[in-house]
C-alpha cells in the first residue's frame, strides 16, 4: 500500500463515513466533525472530497429515499468500500507501528 | 425542480448552480445545500440563513465540480450542429435582402475595424527594427521660449541642437560611445554625366552606419565617411544614375555651395517606411552649408543628433553629465540671453537644457516636432470610427433578426415540442450569428486587400499585406468574429428561445411583435449616423470655405519654379534672364523672383525696438512681386528698379503697421537689423494684408525687402503664365528654361496647389468622414429600410382594415412613417449637441474659419430625415397599395 495515500482531511471524511454508516451524506459529515472534533469545515469543501474520494474508489454512493425535509431533495448517502476500509486500516496500523518506535518519553519530576 | 416549497430561498443562486453542477450530483447538493439553509433559518433567522445560502452555494463553484461535467450537452450539439447549419444556410437564402444587409454592414464593419488594426500595428512597429533601439537617444533642447512667450508653457523643446554638441558628447560622457549627426531634407542637384534630378540630401556622421540597423549593401562600415568626399546612396539611387553597373568608386557632381564631386563609398538599402529617419543620399556632416562656423557657434541650433549609450548606462548620472556639459560651453551664452531676455524670466527656470528621448519613442512623441511624428489621437479617432460603423452593423442585425423573429416562432415552437430544451435552442441562434459572422468575416478581408491602397492614400501610409501580417489579421478577425457574433447574436437568442411552444402552435398570434428593445437600438443607430453626418457638412463647409476664399492675391496658373542656383546673386541674374527672354511670349504673363514661395518656408526676423521684442515674417521680392501676385498695396508704391534706394527700403503688411502703432507708415523707419548708427530702413508702402501663412494662422507681421545680402536671394520664380492654354504655356516655359539653364533641372509646381498642399491632412480627414459616414448612413439606411419592411408587413391586416373603413392613401402613408420621423429626431436630438462640442473642437484649429450656425444643423437634420423617409417610403407605399381585399380574405 505504498503508493495510496490519503490527505488529511480525505481520511477525517473517509472516516466519517465509516462511522455514520447509512446516515453518511454531505451535510451529516460537517456536522459530525464539528460535534466530535469542534472543526469547522464547509459544504463544498465536504461535497468536493466524498467526489474524490468516489473516484477512487474507496466510498461508494447511491441516492436516499425522498424525505420532506430539505424540500424534498434526496440525499446521496455514501458507504465505504472494502478498499477504503483497508486503506484505513493500513493507515491506522502504520501510524501505530510509528508510535511504537517512538522512544519512551520519560519525565523527570 | 421543486423550488417552490422553500419559501424564501433565492432561487437564482440554485438556477445557476444546476447549470454549472453534474446533474447527476445536484440533487444531493441541492438538498444539502437547503438542509442546511433550514437549520441556519432556525439558529440564525432568514436574512443571515440566505446570506450564508448564497456564500455556501458560491463555494460550490468549484474546479473539481464543475470539470465533473461529463459536457453531455456537447455531445447533442455536435449532432444537431448539422441541423443547425443547414436550417441556418435555408434561412440566409430565404431572406436574401437581411441576409446581404446583415452580411453587408457586418463586413464593412469588420473590415474598417481590420484596417485600423493594421495602421496601429504599423504605428506600433515604427523604428522597432533597430537592433540597439533600446541604448539610442535623440538629445533634445529645453530651453526658457523669450521668442514668442507663453506663460503656461515658457520651455520650447526641439531636436534641434548645435553642431559642437556631438564630438563633445562622444569625448567627454562616458555613457555615450557611438554619436551621430542628422540633418535630412535640403535638396540639391546632381550630376552625372547627361543625368540631372533633384534629389533630397541626408548629413550624417560616419556612427550613423553601425548605430542604426539599415543594412549596408556594399562598403565597409568601419571605413565610411572616415573622408569628406564619400557618399552612400541607396539601390534605387544607384538604378537611377547608373543602370545596372556597379556603383562603387563612381564619382557624382552635387551643388552643394558649388559643384562637388563625390565618391561613392557604399550603398545601402532603402529605409523601410516605419522609420523616422529617412534618406536617399547621405553625405558627411562636414560638408554641411557652414560646417565649420557652426562648430564653433554654441548659440546655433540646427542639427539633431542622437547617441548611443552604454546598454548598462545609468540615464541618472547621463542627465548630471548632460547638464555639467551645459555648464561647460553655454555658461556664458546662457548668461548673456537672461540678461538681454525681454520677458521676466523666474530665477529658478533654466535658460536652457538637454533632454532625451529613446528611439521608440520618438514617432508618438508629439511635443517635439520630427519627420513623421504622429498623434496616437490619430489611431484613436479612426478606431472609433470603425467600432462606431461596427455598432451600427450590429444593431442592424440585433433589430432586423428581432423583428424577423415572427418567422422563425413556428420553427421554436415545434424544436421545443420535440424536446429542445432552451439553451439548445439559443445555441441554435448563436450558431447562426456566428456563421453570418463567418461570412461577413471572409467578405471583410476581401474588402481589406481591395481597399488597402486607397486606405494608404488616406493615412498616406504604406502598409504592405505580408503573410505575417495576413495571418494576424485574420486572427484578430476571428476574435473580432467571434464577439460580433456573441454581441449581435445573444439578445435575438435570448429572445427567440423564450417562446412558449403551446402560445405559439396554436396560431392564435397576431403577427405584431412586441420587440420594444428595437427602437431605442434604431434611435442610437440614427444618432450615430446623425453625428457624422453632422460631422460632415461642417467640415464640408469649412473646407470650402478655405479653398474658396480670397487670400488677398492671386494664386491661380501661377507656375512656382525653383531656381537651383544657390544662395547667391546668380539666381537674381537667372530670374533677370528669363523674364527677358520671356518678354515676347504672349502665354507669359509676367514673371517674379522671390525668396520663398507660399507654403515652402519663410524667415522670420526677432528684432528689438525700444526694448520691446517684435518679430516678423520677411520675404525677398522684387519689383514685379506684388503686381504679378494682385496683392493690393493699400499705401505708398511698389517697388521700383530705377530707384537704387529702395533696395534698403521695405513693404510692410498692415498687421506689422498695426504691431508697431503706426499712424504715419509712410514716414516711418523699420529698424529690424538693429542699426545703432540709422534710423533702419524706410517704409515706402503699405499692402493689405493678404494669407502668406495658412489660415489655421491668424495674419502676422511682415516685410518685402529687396535687401540681398540680409534678406536673401531669388531662390525661387514666380511664373504667370496665360489662361487661354495652359499645357502650351508649360510647355513653352519649359522649353526658354532648358535653353537657358541646359544643365538644371526644371521642377516646377503650381501654387494653388502648393496652396491646397497646406490643407492636406484636413482634406485627408474629410475624405475619411466622408467615406465612413457614406457607409455609416448605407449601413443603417439598410437597417431602417428592412425595419420598415418588417412593420409594414406586420401591419398589413391593420392597413387593410382601415382602407376598408375609408382611409386614404396619404393617412396610411403618414401612420406608418410617423414613427421614423419621431426616432430620427429623437435622434438628432441626441446628436446635435455631441456634434456641437466635437466640432467646435475641430475647429478650434483654424484662425479663419465658419461659425456653427442654426443653418448648418438645419440642413444636416434636412439631409437625415429625407434619407430616413426614402428609404422607408418605399415599403410604406408598397403597403398602402395593397388592395384590402388580398390580405383580408384568409381572416
Amino acid at each position: 500500500m505504498s503508493k495510496e495515500y490519503l490527505g488529511e482531511f480525505e481520511e477525517l471524511v473517509l472516516t466519517m463515513v465509516l462511522i455514520l454508516q447509512e446516515d453518511a451524506y454531505g451535510n451529516a459529515i460537517v456536522n459530525e466533525i464539528k460535534t466530535r472534533l469542534d472543526r469547522d469545515s464547509n459544504l463544498s469543501a465536504v461535497h468536493v472530497t466524498l467526489y474524490r474520494l468516489e473516484d477512487k474508489g474507496y466510498v461508494k454512493s447511491s441516492m436516499g429515499g425522498a424525505t420532506n425535509a430539505r424540500g424534498g431533495r434526496r440525499k446521496r448517502i455514501f458507504t465505504i468500500t472494502n478498499a477504503g476500509l483497508a486503506l484505513l486500516r493500513s493507515m491506522k496500523e502504520a501510524r501505530t507501528d510509528l508510535w511504537k518506535m517512538m522512544p519512551q518519553l520519560k519525565f523527570n519530576y | 425542480m421543486i423550488k417552490e416549497e422553500i419559501e424564501g430561498t433565492p432561487k437564482f443562486v440554485l438556477n445557476i448552480l444546476s447549470r454549472i453542477c453534474p446533474p447527476e450530483l445536484y440533487e444531493g447538493i441541492e438538498g444539502d445545500l437547503l438542509e442546511q439553509f433550514e437549520v441556519d433559518e432556525k439558529e440564525f433567522g432568514i436574512s443571515k440563513a440566505k446570506r450564508k445560502f448564497i456564500i455556501n452555494s458560491i463555494r460550490f463553484l468549484h474546479p473539481s465540480i464543475i470539470l465533473r461535467n461529463k459536457f453531455s450537452f456537447d455531445l447533442i450539439n455536435t449532432m444537431m450542429l448539422g441541423n443547425y447549419f443547414k436550417v441556418a444556410v435555408r434561412n440566409i437564402q430565404k431572406r436574401k435582402l437581411y441576409s446581404f444587409i446583415n452580411a453587408f454592414g457586418l463586413s464593412i464593419g469588420i473590415a474598417f475595424c481590420m484596417l485600423i488594426y493594421l495602421f496601429i500595428q504599423d504605428e506600433k512597429s515604427f523604428d522597432q527594427f533597430h537592433e540597439n533601439r533600446a541604448d539610442i537617444y535623440r538629445i533634445e533642447e529645453k530651453s526658457f521660449d523669450t521668442w514668442q512667450h507663453d506663460s503656461a508653457d515658457p520651455y520650447r523643446k526641439s531636436a534641434w541642437i548645435q553642431t559642437g554638441v556631438k564630438q563633445a558628447l562622444k569625448d567627454e560622457l562616458p555613457e555615450v560611445i557611438k554619436a551621430t549627426r542628422y540633418n535630412h531634407g535640403e535638396k540639391a542637384v546632381v550630376h552625372f554625366g547627361e543625368k540631372v534630378f533633384t534629389e533630397s540630401l541626408a548629413y550624417v556622421d560616419d556612427d550613423f552606419f553601425t548605430m542604426f540597423s539599415f543594412k549596408l549593401l556594399k562598403g565597409n562600415p568601419d571605413k565610411l565617411f572616415k573622408n569628406k568626399s564619400d557618399v552612400v546612396i541607396t539601390p534605387s539611387i544607384a538604378q537611377k544614375y547608373f543602370g545596372d553597373e556597379d556603383p562603387m568608386g563612381k564619382t557624382i557632381q552635387i551643388d552643394l555651395e558649388k559643384e562637388t564631386s563625390f565618391i561613392v563609398a557604399g550603398v545601402i538599402e532603402s529605409h523601410p517606411a516605419n522609420s523616422s529617419l529617412q534618406y536617399d543620399i547621405l553625405l558627411p556632416q562636414e560638408n554641411r552649408w557652414g560646417y565649420e562656423r557652426n562648430l564653433a557657434q554654441w548659440g546655433n541650433f540646427n542639427t539633431p543628433t542622437f547617441v548611443q549609450l552604454r546598454s548598462d548606462a545609468d540615464l541618472v548620472s547621463f542627465k548630471a553629465n548632460l547638464d555639467k556639459l551645459t555648464d561647460k560651453y553655454m555658461s556664458d551664452n546662457l548668461k548673456k540671453w537672461r540678461e538681454e531676455a525681454t520677458v521676466p524670466i523666474p530665477a529658478e527656470a533654466k535658460m536652457m537644457e538637454y533632454q532625451f528621448t529613446r528611439l521608440p519613442d520618438w514617432h508618438l512623441k508629439t511635443e517635439i516636432d520630427w519627420d513623421k511624428v504622429s498623434d496616437p489621437k490619430y489611431s484613436m479617432i479612426l478606431g472609433g470610427i470603425a467600432l462606431l460603423i461596427l455598432l451600427i452593423a450590429c444593431i442592424n442585425y440585433v433589430s432586423l433578426a428581432l423583428t424577423t423573429s415572427a418567422s422563425r416562432r413556428i420553427e421554436v415552437g415545434i424544436r421545443k415540442v420535440v424536446g429542445a430544451q432552451r439553451n439548445q435552442l439559443m445555441y441554435q441562434f448563436g450558431f447562426e450569428s456566428l456563421l453570418l459572422a463567418f461570412i461577413s468575416m471572409c467578405i471583410g478581408i476581401g474588402l481589406v486587400i481591395l481597399f488597402l491602397p486607397s486606405f494608404n492614400q488616406f493615412t498616406s501610409k504604406d502598409i504592405e499585406l505580408t503573410s505575417m501580417n495576413l495571418l494576424q489579421m485574420t486572427m484578430t478577425s476571428t476574435v473580432l468574429m467571434i464577439v460580433v457574433g456573441l454581441v449581435a447574436g445573444s439578445y435575438p437568442s435570448l429572445f427567440l428561445s423564450r417562446f412558449k411552444p403551446a402560445l405559439v402552435l396554436k396560431g392564435g398570434f397576431t403577427s405584431r411583435l412586441q420587440a420594444g428593445f428595437t427602437k431605442p437600438l434604431v434611435v442610437l443607430q440614427f444618432a450615430l449616423s446623425a453625428f457624422l453626418i453632422i460631422s460632415s457638412v461642417i467640415m464640408y463647409r469649412q473646407m470650402n470655405y478655405i479653398t474658396t476664399k480670397n487670400l488677398g492675391y492671386n494664386k491661380d496658373q501661377i507656375m512656382v519654379i525653383p531656381t537651383h542656383s544657390g544662395w547667391n546673386i546668380e539666381a537674381d541674374r537667372l530670374v533677370q534672364r528669363f523674364r527677358d527672354r520671356a518678354q515676347q511670349e504672349p502665354l507669359i504673363e509676367s514673371i517674379a523672383g522671390t525668396s520663398s514661395s507660399f507654403n515652402q518656408g519663410y524667415s522670420r526676423y526677432g528684432y528689438k525696438i525700444k526694448d520691446e521684442q517684435k518679430s516678423a515674417y520677411v520675404y525677398a521680392a522684387d519689383p514685379y512681386y506684388i503686381p504679378t501676385m494682385r496683392i493690393e498695396l493699400v499705401q505708398g508704391r511698389n517697388f521700383d528698379a530705377s530707384i537704387a534706394n529702395d533696395s534698403s527700403g521695405v513693404i510692410v503688411n498692415e498687421s506689422l503697421v498695426r504691431d508697431m502703432k503706426w499712424t504715419d507708415p509712410l514716414n516711418e523707419y523699420l529698424n529690424w537689423k538693429e542699426d545703432s548708427v540709422g534710423l533702419g530702413s524706410p517704409v515706402i508702402g503699405v499692402v493689405k494684408d493678404y494669407h502668406f501663412l495658412s489660415l489655421e494662422r491668424d495674419f502676422e507681421p511682415m516685410f518685402l525687402s529687396m535687401n540681398k545680402s540680409n534678406v536673401g536671394y531669388l531662390t525661387t520664380m514666380l511664373v504667370k503664365v496665360s489662361s487661354a492654354d495652359l499645357p502650351a504655356a508649360v510647355e513653352k516655359v519649359k522649353s526658354i528654361w532648358k535653353e537657358l539653364n541646359p544643365n538644371k533641372p526644371f521642377d516646377y509646381s503650381f501654387l494653388d496647389e502648393d496652396v491646397a498642399k497646406q490643407y492636406a491632412s484636413y482634406q485627408r480627414w474629410m475624405s475619411i468622414m466622408g467615406l465612413s459616414t457614406g457607409f455609416a448612413i448605407l449601413i443603417s439606411c439598410l437597417g431602417l429600410f428592412g425595419l420598415s419592411g418588417i412593420n409594414a408587413v406586420n401591419r398589413t391586416k391593420e392597413i387593410g382594415i382601415r382602407k376598408v373603413m375609408g382611409a386614404e392613401l396619404s393617412n396610411i402613408f403618414v401612420l406608418l412613417n410617423r414613427q421614423y420621423i419621431w426616432l430620427s429626431l429623437m435622434a438628432y436630438a441626441l446628436a446635435i449637441p455631441f456634434s456641437w462640442y466635437i466640432m467646435n473642437k475641430w475647429l478650434s484649429d483654424f484662425q479663419f474659419k465658419i461659425t456653427m450656425g442654426w443653418d448648418l444643423f438645419m440642413i444636416s437634420v434636412l439631409v437625415g430625415l429625407t434619407i430616413a423617409l426614402l428609404t422607408v417610403s418605399y415599403h410604406t407605399i408598397k403597403a398602402a397599395f395593397i388592395n384590402p381585399a388580398e390580405t383580408l380574405k384568409y381572416e
